[in-house]
């Protein structure tokens, strides 16, 4: 491209200020990120000046393949694909059913759309002890509302299995505002003619919605479905503000977070094993790797049957 | 449409525009209408609950949770700022927020605009290095021991270092740029402006919006973050207010009336903004999911 701005030595200016954002992102960011396979084959520590030694494939085989610590791990995995599973299909479906409703032009339809997608930028913190207080089981709202049906329950501080589908509720509640705003804007670009070509051709609302709306959301409906599940197979600040490190509840982030930073509050003691650390962020790499190019190939696949 | 003509009982779960045809009761709108005031009740009742307990004091709570207040309490407004140092985290993290922010932003559009207009050589590639971010392993470990080795570990410096980066933002503004007609450039250059002030008291205003979106955007983020500062803060003196309300949680668990007032000054700056800037939030959050 023709650069207008001087000649000689002043064609470097927009190189000079480049520089400093582009040294920013490699240094704290990309470079860190690369760096995290050449950390999982060592035993680094949190420590300032400790030695750091060349471990080889040890740390995988203890993450994968080793007793009880590797029971932990593979629960730790399952329950991090079970939260991806619950989070995409209810947020997914939610946010679109939140969509249409919110399409029709129906009075209201600003309010309600500011209050759902609120959450969103609240963050973990607010989002979770929010959540704690209206779950309060000594007669907080939600205790008084399983009273009137006669259950009990102590909610985060209950069984772990309980706890767990919890917090799936508040990642559902905190984040669907997202996958209606995506819908949202992918209905609007759905033109009016369709929709009439359809009404002329005496098509009722679940065919116009079958045969015009779903196939024509396709973009929104492919980025709403990865954004879920790369997005819940990565989160856990919710964990760690609800729960705290529990046993049965960790998914795979927190344990990345809790064998990296030492974790001392709840029944797991473990010390800063950043090698180790290291690997497991490898682990869910390859996991949200394989998830996501797999569901890619798929959705890619859908697309071209719809348009061919 | 492969729509058979169908007589038409059934209609009234037509959506959308059809809503608009008269008939006697729109049941379709009435049932709208109701799963949205569910949802308003799930949205909002959590929200009240907290302004509700905040108001309260903390017998009158343990007596009943739900109850509305008796008196309005701002005591626990006062309360929570002395006991959880509120002053002082609200200020750590109004310092990280700004400065992390103002940096970042002016930083991203010289990254941008080069990148954009192809002012650069290799800006495909310096494109596809800020894109590869969202894609590859987190760098939560390599990037401590960056830290700790420069001894920026439990300092404010380094602390706000993390926030320097954006890979979407430098993204959304890439696009928008792209907007900005580049006869312009031309025009300036030749009424013998420079690189830097063109940048600046050219560009920088003709892309308001999307400098509006990844301000707020990245503001939003740093404000919130609770992750960062637990790894990488120790010192009391330097928590944002997110940790300190956390810690806050672990001593004062049970006062929730104080707590609560505490959330919600946290939460307060955010609900604000949120209001006023809406339109920006929303695109960029769209916009970024869009390219993540």
């Amino acid at each position: 491209m023709s650069y207008y701005f001087g000649r000689g030595n002043s064609k470097w200016i927009p190189y000079l200020l480049l520089f400093p954002g582009l040294l920013f992102y490699l240094v704290i960011s990309l470079g860190p990120s690369i760096a995290t396979f050449l950390y999982s084959f060592t035993d680094a520590t949190g420590i300032q000046g400790a030695q750091m030694n060349w471990l080889g494939l040890e740390n995988y085989r203890e993450f994968l393949f080793m007793g009880q610590a590797s029971r932990d791990n593979y629960s730790a995995l399952g329950r991090t694909l079970i939260f991806c599973f619950f989070v995409t299909t209810i947020q997914f479906s939610l946010g679109l059913l939140l969509a249409l409703l919110l399409n029709q032009g129906l009075k209201g339809t600003k309010f309600f759309r500011t209050i759902i997608f609120m959450p969103v930028i609240l963050g973990a913190v607010v989002q979770g002890l929010i959540w704690s207080l209206f779950l309060y089981p000594l007669g907080g709202p939600m205790a008084r509302v399983l009273e009137i049906i006669g259950l009990e329950s102590e909610f985060f501080g209950g069984q772990p299995a309980e706890a767990f589908a919890w917090v799936i509720v508040v990642q559902i509640w905190a984040n669907v505002g997202i996958t209606m705003v995506i819908f949202i804007a992918g209905l609007q670009t759905i033109s009016a003619e369709m929709y009439e070509a359809a009404k002329i051709d005496g098509a009722n609302g679940w065919q116009v919605f079958r045969n015009v709306t779903w196939p024509l959301l396709t973009p929104s409906i492919n980025t709403n479905l990865l954004l879920c599940v790369i997005g819940s197979l990565q989160a856990w600040a919710l964990f760690l503000v609800l729960l705290g490190y529990r046993n049965g509840t960790q998914v795979l982030g927190y344990l990345i977070f809790a064998q990296g930073f030492g974790q001392t509050s709840g029944s797991v003691t473990s010390s800063f094993r950043q090698g180790y650390a290291a690997s497991a962020s490898i682990v869910l790499f390859f996991l949200v790797l394989i998830i996501g190019v797999t569901l890619q190939t798929i959705l890619r696949r859908r697309e071209e049957q719809i348009i061919g | 449409m492969n729509a058979t003509v169908e007589a038409t009982p059934k209609q009234f779960t037509a959506k959308g525009r059809q809503s608009h045809t008269r008939k006697p009761i729109n049941w379709w709108r009435i049932a709208s209408y109701l799963i949205l005031a569910l949802f308003a009740v799930i949205y909002l009742g959590p929200l009240l609950m907290l302004v509700n307990t905040a108001l309260k004091t903390l017998p009158e709570f343990m007596k009943n949770a739900v109850a509305p207040p008796t008196s309005f309490q701002f005591q626990n407004f006062i309360d929570a700022w002395n006991k959880a140092n509120f002053s002082k985290y609200l200020v750590n993290s109004i310092l990280y927020t700004v400065v992390a922010t103002s940096l970042y932003v002016f930083t991203a559009v010289f990254a941008a605009f080069p990148i954009s207009r192809g002012y650069v050589k290799w800006a495909g590639f310096f494109l596809m290095l800020f894109v590869i971010a969202l894609f590859l392993p987190v760098a939560l470990i390599p990037q401590f021991q960056l830290i700790l080795n420069l001894g920026l570990y439990n300092t404010q410096i380094g602390y706000m270092l993390l926030f320097l980066v954006n890979p979407i933002g430098i993204i959304i503004l890439v696009n928008f740029i792209k907007t900005v007609p580049r006869e312009l450039d031309e025009a300036a250059a030749l009424d013998g402006c420079g690189y830097f002030r063109f940048v600046v008291s050219i560009v920088f205003p003709l892309i308001k919006p999307a400098i509006a979106t990844i301000t707020v955007l990245h503001a939003i983020g740093i404000w919130n973050e609770i992750i960062l500062p637990t790894i990488y803060l120790s010192n009391q003196n330097f928590y944002p207010i997110t940790r300190g309300l956390i810690v806050f949680q672990g001593v004062y668990g049970s006062d929730w009336p104080t707590l609560a007032a505490a959330v919600l000054l946290l939460a307060l700056p955010m609900i604000i903004l949120f209001l006023f800037l809406q339109r920006y939030i929303i695109s960029g959050m769209t916009a970024g999911a869009v390219k993540g």
